[in-house]
């Protein structure tokens, strides 16, 4: 195709690097000198740093660092110590939770001390990036969306490892660290909480992941498609409606009969991507605490689609009193 | 640099791709339409599978007339009632199941064959009592089909399915690294990071399988449905492991969309249901008290007997041997002696 | 009229596949188009079609109603109406319906002159339904394989496919579509988040500037993609999301028929380090 598609930047002209918008007084100043990379120049900003490091940022990555190490020192014993084993097996080993057994008491550490430390300090050094994240938009001078929209992910985050374990009264209901693990978890909920498919907080949240993505393909897709308009110069169209706003608005109308404006479309976006772990999380947490079979919960609620039996009825063997 | 990337997505590509199969497959539906109860076989993997899995014939039946079996040989305590001709049949073909290679001697004092010396000879003689008491007790799993020594052994001295305990690992008592029996790729798990013994807790000793409530909204006290999400992934380890061993998937016995339900579950769950009591019932009664008959060779790294699960008869195939009718050429086999 | 107070000037001839003139005007809002014809035939007759299904049905609730594909024993051929054969039709609807809002999307955006990255977007979609609905029941050699029309009956067929290959979460490309979801997921509330703190900064301030924009990220995390950047990367795992469940699930029959985890085992059993 002979025409520009918009997807890969074909000359990228170099001016002097930016050092970022003066920061106001109490702040520290920023780390590294900031250097191109090319490819990275063909899809977006070449610019890579400088970065922020305050107090909140290196405290954050200090408990990260901790916590991501502590898994995988226990994993690497896992494995007795063997690195090629470590690589091997990598996906499969994980930092448990304690047993059930435990409740909610505090365990030796080598059977799930381990985990509940790392959760103290994964948890802390979420929180704090997420005040870092508050706190440089405040001292730019900009809204705090993206950290109120982080918000959401930690209530996901903490309902999983937190609030829903401690309300059913066992650290053992928390999630694992570790790849098929943490997937095995995901499975066993569903399978013991009778089938999440019938959670209807879950199918929402599914509806705001799906829609997501889907909004995400429509609003880049449509950014693209009026580049030659500067249509992503979304600030500029927003103060002062150009012809780019215009023709991506009108696409949208023609096509389905309304339409968002660009800065109206941002607020879906923010909506569609905060609800999927914040409707999700609410799903989660009523999950064997309220609700314990989630399908036979969608009987009770009339949603449950009925099939014709194609066996012959079967009956519970054990209620039969059958002595084998 | 474009050559290298390029090569290393090939690469990529091909190790990926590599362990995949092709069309055309075979499909069953065990549902209604559109739910998505299928089995899904490859015909190539289940042609082989067959030949693997054929039954031996059966020589023709002995003459029932003349002496008993006990009557002319000496230290007969099973199939004693057998005439000699069927008691050397049968000892024929056990031979041909079991020790096809070693021949008598893997058993028997060939200077004396009444000899109860080699420990073989006392743990063949306990599980052709199993074998009867399977073909006799338990037809809700087996029916007519039934199960021959073959059945397990397959000409091997020792089934190749049999499980034991796992060991531990090398710093199993260090500070760092307990992986709760789970988060390693073991075969009893089919590779996931599922529990990786699921034998001991339900087809030895008898814990609970079922996780789920019966009641929509969580109960309080009494009425409190205590099974914890972990207690399902043992469930699910030990479901997976039926699965395998069948060579089927879930939904051969259940609708996923509710597992617990029997109304809409088919009838080969009330089957498999049988197999776990007659799993338990063959390791506690004839397996596990045989323990200190055999040598330390044949013992589990923690020293506990090879038992059975699902896989040491079925081998992969959702009938052992599919369905091939051994038993009735040994009726011997069919029923436990009278007292 | 409902247009809006700019839109009479962009409301020109051309850009049009097919028919030319034709069929080029607005109902309302609404472009027309020959795919508008097309589109409103298909969808009218699906919809009616899913009506009389539904009414042919046990129950008028919405969340109950369900039209189930033939039985795997039909193969690729047609079926009776009432054993399938509807939604083989609902289906045959659905693609002309989604195909001709594709096409129609191609028009509006030539008309605009606009690129044509959404119909394209759309397209991936559109071979998401297809593939699930049409490629993989061939491959299979059945159409029995596809999913039923109905709320909570696709959620039963997506279980009991998931799980005729004992935990789905090991295939790997489920994985692979799984992580780039919650990433654009991810991405679309940091973007959505980013434009909208730059221009509503809150009581006092003024409305900041893309410098602002860079700034905030690269303070964050020492980069930032930018403002053309974002939206190619957002498409990006948008699409490549729904190119890997498209893949993940083609393979999961046709080209795999065991248990998921087992597919691993290439992996565990490499000679330099198998056990």
């Amino acid at each position: 195709m002979a025409e520009y598609q918009n997807l890969f930047t074909s000359v990228q002209p170099v001016g002097p690097l930016h050092d970022g918008i003066e920061l106001p007084r109490g702040d520290d100043k920023r780390s590294g000198t900031p250097f191109l990379v090319h490819l990275l120049g063909r899809i977006g900003n070449a610019q890579i740093g400088p970065v922020y490091l305050g107090s909140l940022g290196v405290a954050s990555l200090v408990f990260g660092i901790a916590a991501f190490n502590i898994i995988g020192f226990n994993m690497l014993a896992s494995v007795d110590w063997n690195p090629i084993q470590l690589i091997r097996q990598l996906f499969w080993l994980a930092l448990e939770p304690p047993a059930p057994a435990y409740g909610l008491s505090i365990p030796p550490l080598a059977q799930g001390g381990w985990w509940l430390l790392v959760g103290f300090m994964l948890t802390v050094s979420i929180l704090l990036w997420w005040v870092r994240t508050y706190r440089r938009a405040r001292q730019l001078g900009l809204g705090t969306h993206v950290a109120w929209a982080f918000a959401a992910a930690i209530w996901l985050y903490l309902v999983c490892g937190f609030f829903r374990p401690v309300m059913m009264g066992s650290w053992s209901e928390a999630v694992p660290f570790g790849v098929f693990p943490h997937l095995d978890w995901v499975s066993a909920l569903s399978l013991r909480y009778g089938n999440l498919f019938y959670n209807p907080f879950h199918a929402l949240s599914i509806v705001f992941l799906y829609g997501s993505v889907l909004l995400f393909a429509m609003h880049g897709a449509t950014i693209l498609a009026v580049g030659r308009y500067g249509g992503e110069r979304e600030i500029e169209q927003i103060v002062d409606r150009g012809t780019a706003s215009e023709r991506a608005g009108l696409f949208w109308r023609w096509t389905m009969g309304f339409n968002a404006s660009m800065e109206s479309i941002h607020r879906w976006a923010w909506w569609f991507a905060v609800l999927c772990p914040l409707v999700g999380g609410i799903g989660i947490l009523l999950t064997g605490t309220v609700v314990d079979n989630w399908y036979l919960w969608s009987v009770k609620h009339h949603v449950v689609p009925a099939y014709p039996l194609v066996s012959p009825l079967v009956v519970d063997p054990a209620i039969l009193g059958v002595k084998p | 640099m474009k050559i290298i990337f390029k090569t290393a997505l090939c690469l990529m590509a091909a190790v990926m791709l590599a362990g995949c199969e092709r069309p055309p497959i075979e499909t069953v539906q065990t549902g209604f339409r559109g739910t998505g109860m299928e089995q899904i076989y490859n015909p190539r993997t289940l042609a082989k599978q067959a030949s693997l899995n054929a039954a031996p014939a059966a020589a023709e039946a002995a003459d029932a007339e003349g002496p008993k079996a006990k009557d002319v040989y000496k230290n007969v305590q099973v199939l004693g009632d057998l005439s000699v001709g069927q008691f050397n049949r049968h000892m024929a073909a056990i031979t041909q199941w079991v020790s096809p290679e070693a021949g008598c001697a893997y058993c028997h004092n060939v200077q004396n064959f009444a000899d109860d010396d080699k420990y073989t000879k006392v743990v063949a003689r306990r599980m052709i009592q199993m074998t009867q008491k399977v073909n006799q007790d338990y037809k809700a799993h087996v029916a007519e089909t039934g199960v021959t020594c073959y059945t397990c052994h397959r000409g091997n001295n020792v089934p190749t399915q049999v499980w034991t305990a796992p060991k531990d690992r090398l710093y199993a008592n260090s500070l760092l690294g307990d992986l709760a029996g789970q988060n390693m790729a073991t075969k009893a798990a089919g590779l996931t990071s599922l529990p990786s013994d699921p034998f001991s807790p339900y087809l030895m000793n008898a814990q609970p399988i079922r996780v789920n409530s019966d009641t929509a909204m969580t109960g309080a006290g009494a009425h409190a449905n205590r099974a914890s999400t972990k207690q399902a992934e043992h469930t699910y380890s030990l479901m997976v492991h039926m699965s395998e061993s069948l060579g089927v998937n879930c939904t051969y016995c259940h609708n996923t969309r509710n597992f617990a339900s029997w109304e809409e579950s088919r009838p080969q769950r009330v089957t498999a249901w049988h197999g776990i009591r007659m799993a338990r019932d063959l390791n506690n009664e004839y397996i596990i008290p045989l323990t200190d008959k055999f040598p330390p060779n044949r013992l589990g790294p923690k020293g506990d007997v090879a038992k059975v699960n699902c896989s040491t008869c079925h081998q992969g195939a959702y009938k052992p041997l599919y369905g091939a009718q051994m038993a009735k050429d040994y009726p011997e086999l069919q029923a436990l002696a009278k007292p | 009229m409902s247009m809006l107070s700019f839109e009479r000037k962009y409301r020109v001839r051309g850009g049009t596949i097919f028919g030319g003139d034709l069929f080029d005007f607005w109902v309302g809002p609404f472009y027309v188009g020959f795919f508008g014809i097309t589109t409103l035939f298909f969808a009218l007759t699906g919809t009616m079609m899913i009506l009389w299904g539904a009414a042919m049905g046990p129950t008028w609730n919405v969340w109950q109603i369900n039209i189930s594909p033939p039985d795997i024993a039909y193969g690729l051929r047609f079926a009776p109406m009432m054993e399938g054969g509807l939604w083989q039709l609902i289906t045959v609807c659905a693609i002309g319906a989604f195909v001709s809002w594709a096409l129609r999307e191609v028009e509006i955006a030539r008309k605009l002159g606009m690129g044509l990255h959404v119909p394209v977007a759309f397209g991936m979609a559109i071979l998401a339904y297809v593939s699930l609905q049409v490629i993989r029941p061939v491959l299979m050699g059945a159409w029995g394989h596809a999913f039923p029309y109905g709320i909570y009956s696709h959620l039963d067929w997506v279980s009991n496919t998931a799980y005729q290959y004992l935990h789905f979460h090991y295939n790997p490309w489920h994985m692979i579509a799984v992580t780039l979801f919650f990433a654009a997921t991810l991405a679309l509330s940091m973007h959505g988040g980013l434009v909208l703190s730059a221009t509503n900064p809150g009581k006092g301030q003024v409305v900041k500037s893309p410098e602002h924009e860079d700034t905030f990220f690269r303070d964050l995390i020492g980069y930032s993609v930018g403002t053309l950047g974002i939206h190619r990367l957002g498409l990006f795992l948008a699409l490549s999301g729904v190119w890997f469940g498209i893949v993940c699930i083609v393979i999961s029959g046709p080209f795999w028929t065991g248990a998921w985890p087992e597919w691993w085992s290439w992996w565990l059993n490499m000679p330099i380090w198998r056990t």
